[in-house]
């Protein structure tokens, strides 16, 4: 891992090699990451096994729940080849959106995206029959915003 | 709203101004947007296509219709068109894509071969229209009226604009520019940009990054026919002149 460049103190590059850890799972690291080059697997243990839950690519952000929410990292992460990351710390978020004002809205068009994505999901367990009606209502009506968290 | 796209042949132009007292970027466009289709080329139109803020309405309504029956024209030969709003025609953001021709978008993220661009016109990068826009809107209709009076003015502010930034101690962006686009460029960068376009300062021209990305001006149609050509993941400033007319007997 070379550090590349420190430019703020609240924002900084890092350089990751192929498969190299960028957070675990329960971390309670609250950066935001920006992939400038290369990508990043996010991973999530079950019952089951580890499942991969997405492969970032070039100009995707992760991190964000962490960093909104106040909660430890939901799954891992790990570089898939050789990866630059832009990091943001807490502090520099603003600082980036009002630098770079598109940054937050493509934020918005990522996360309504997942939302929809997450609702579609759970749409097609239900139709499969294989959770019952009203858990899956309950989800939906979590994710709809009627029942803050 | 759709802001990322897959296009590997892709012409941007910005700053038509069509209806404007001084614009006569219909001349050249039209043969432009054919030569284009004909080259199997997707076209953006980055900011500032049509004019509201300085518009002579007789102006609008001669030149208007016949560029949106070629922009048609274009979609049916089964090229894509793109619009991205600007500072003097956001107000028709609806308009325009009720009229079915065009995908409308505040800035569009472009994926073409292994590179990654981002088009969007600027203008939320000009220091005086973000700090002071009820200022900038009444200047900007002041000077409609000035263009009517002598067209020739806008020329003099065009040359005004390259000697300050002549001046200027730092000298690192494109000539003509605030230095505020190339920083708004530096930071789009960072997000993984390969090439940033942007319009509205009406100065074409590239620049390189620190981060080693491309920052790229597509200037105006009013003053050269500057254009920016994607050409599977290469992005170069252009000018475009007319296909030379065969010979009738060659």
């Amino acid at each position: 891992m070379a550090l590349t460049e420190h430019r703020f103190e609240h924002e900084y590059l890092e350089d990751f090699e192929d498969g190299a850890c960028i957070f675990e799972e329960g971390d309670t690291g609250r950066d935001l990451y920006i992939i400038q080059a290369g990508a990043v697997r996010i991973t999530k243990k079950t019952p089951a096994g580890e499942i991969e839950m997405a492969l970032f690519q070039k100009g995707d952000f992760f991190g964000d729940m962490a960093l909104l929410q106040s909660l430890p990292r939901y799954a891992s992460a790990h570089a898939h080849g050789a990866t630059r990351l832009l990091i943001l710390k807490p502090a520099g978020f603003l600082l980036k959106i009002r630098r770079d004002p598109t940054f937050a809205f493509e934020m918005l068009q990522q996360l309504s995206f997942r939302v929809k994505a997450s609702n579609d999901r759970m749409l097609e367990v239900l139709k499969r029959n294989q959770l019952p009606f009203h858990e899956v209502q309950e989800v939906l009506r979590i994710i709809g915003g009627g029942q803050a968290p | 709203m759709i802001t990322t796209i897959r296009s590997e042949r892709l012409v941007v132009i910005s700053d038509l101004h069509l209806g404007n007292p001084f614009s006569n970027a219909k001349k050249k466009v039209l043969p432009f947007l054919r030569w284009a289709a004909q080259e199997r080329f997707d076209v953006c139109i980055n900011g500032d296509g049509l004019e509201i803020a300085q518009a002579s309405f007789a102006k609008v309504a001669f030149e208007v219709p016949e560029f949106f029956r070629v922009l048609g024209d274009f979609k049916r030969a089964g090229r894509e068109v793109y619009y991205v709003t600007g500072n003097h025609d956001i107000a028709l953001e609806h308009f325009l894509e009720d009229w079915g021709v065009m995908k409308v978008s505040p800035f569009l993220n472009v994926h073409s071969g292994e590179t990654r661009i981002r088009i969007e016109h600027g203008h939320i990068y000009d220091p005086f229209f973000v700090k002071h826009p009820a200022l900038y809107e009444t200047l900007t209709h002041f000077g409609g009226y000035l263009l009517k009076l002598n067209p020739a003015l806008y020329k003099l502010w065009i040359s005004f604009e390259r000697f300050t930034s002549r001046m200027r101690a730092r000298k690192t962006g494109i000539l003509g520019e605030k230095p505020e686009f190339r920083e708004a460029a530096l930071e789009l960068s960072r997000r993984g940009f390969d090439a940033i376009v942007l319009g509205h300062t009406h100065h074409p021209g590239e620049n390189t990054l620190e981060t080693g990305s491309l920052y790229l001006n597509s200037g105006s149609w009013m003053l050269t026919p500057h254009f920016v050509k994607i050409d599977s993941g290469k992005v170069t400033l252009e000018e475009w002149r007319a296909p030379e007319k065969r010979p009738f007997l060659s």
